[in-house]
């Protein structure tokens, strides 16, 4: 098994620096470039929950990112160094009327990573909370 | 001095907000919210995403301020050069409910 490491100050800039990550990964292993739109989007929104509600954007706290290869699937970590709790939510999260008149514009995150990679797990602890994403490869793509 | 992330056009009825930033997502959030008043939007006001390249969940909500402020005004809102990408992920959470998606072409009439 093949990894990358990526590791980031709680700092949302740094997000770009991983997206752009799991851009080349995707790449590197031949997903379709709707494939990588896919993996790009659930690794944005995974690393942004980790730097808002993880790591309470506290520069001094690192959110890590790992992807894994092998011949099966990509598997990327993002792993937190807050005080656990997260959870996963695969409901369906849409823009409703109420919410537009109660300016209530958030919380589609877990829904779109839900619903753009094959499966995702999350294990918390006080120590933080590791979110794993997975594409997998099947008759030899991931498509 | 800070980016300047939406270049606006106008013509009769409409204003065409071209979106500058290629990355609508929480780090250009707030400056494309700011943009977001009745006072850049016509009647047919249209949200030109082709230098987009990518859209997140606070790049969403980000989009969601010119929905509130265009129904505000009694404005209609589109979107044009939108990517399948993009247009997939607006049909997910049901954005384009709120902004459809109309082609550069369908401007013509007004200009």
């Amino acid at each position: 098994m093949q990894h990358v490491l990526v590791n980031i100050p709680s700092n949302p800039v740094f997000e770009r620096v991983v997206r752009a990550s799991a851009s080349e990964v995707g790449q590197a292993i031949g997903l379709s470039t709707e494939r990588i739109e896919d993996l790009k989007l659930a690794v944005s929104e995974a690393v942004n929950n980790a730097i808002e509600h993880g790591n309470r954007r506290e520069a001094a706290r690192f959110v890590e990112v790992t992807f894994l290869m092998d011949a099966d699937k990509l598997e990327v970590r993002i792993r937190d160094e807050g005080s656990g709790g997260a959870r996963i939510d695969p409901a369906p999260r849409v823009v409703e009327e109420h919410n537009l008149e109660a300016g209530m514009h958030r919380g589609f995150g877990m829904y779109l990573i839900s619903a753009l990679v094959d499966d995702c797990e999350v294990s918390s602890s006080h120590h933080g909370t590791t979110l794993t994403l997975r594409l997998y490869r099947k008759d030899g793509s991931y498509e | 001095m800070s980016e300047e992330v939406i270049r606006r056009e106008e013509f009769g009825e409409v204003a065409v907000l071209h979106i500058l930033t290629n990355s609508v997502d929480g780090i250009s959030a707030t400056a494309i919210e700011a943009t977001a008043t009745a006072t850049v939007m016509r009647p047919i006001t249209v949200l030109d995403f082709d230098n987009v390249a990518f859209i997140n969940s606070a790049g969403i909500s980000a989009l969601l301020k010119f929905v509130v402020s265009s129904r505000k005004a009694g404005h209609k809102l589109f979107a044009m050069n939108v990517s399948p990408h993009h247009q997939k992920i607006f049909k997910m959470v049901e954005m384009s409910r709120f902004m459809p998606t109309i082609e550069a072409s369908d401007l013509a009439a007004y200009r």
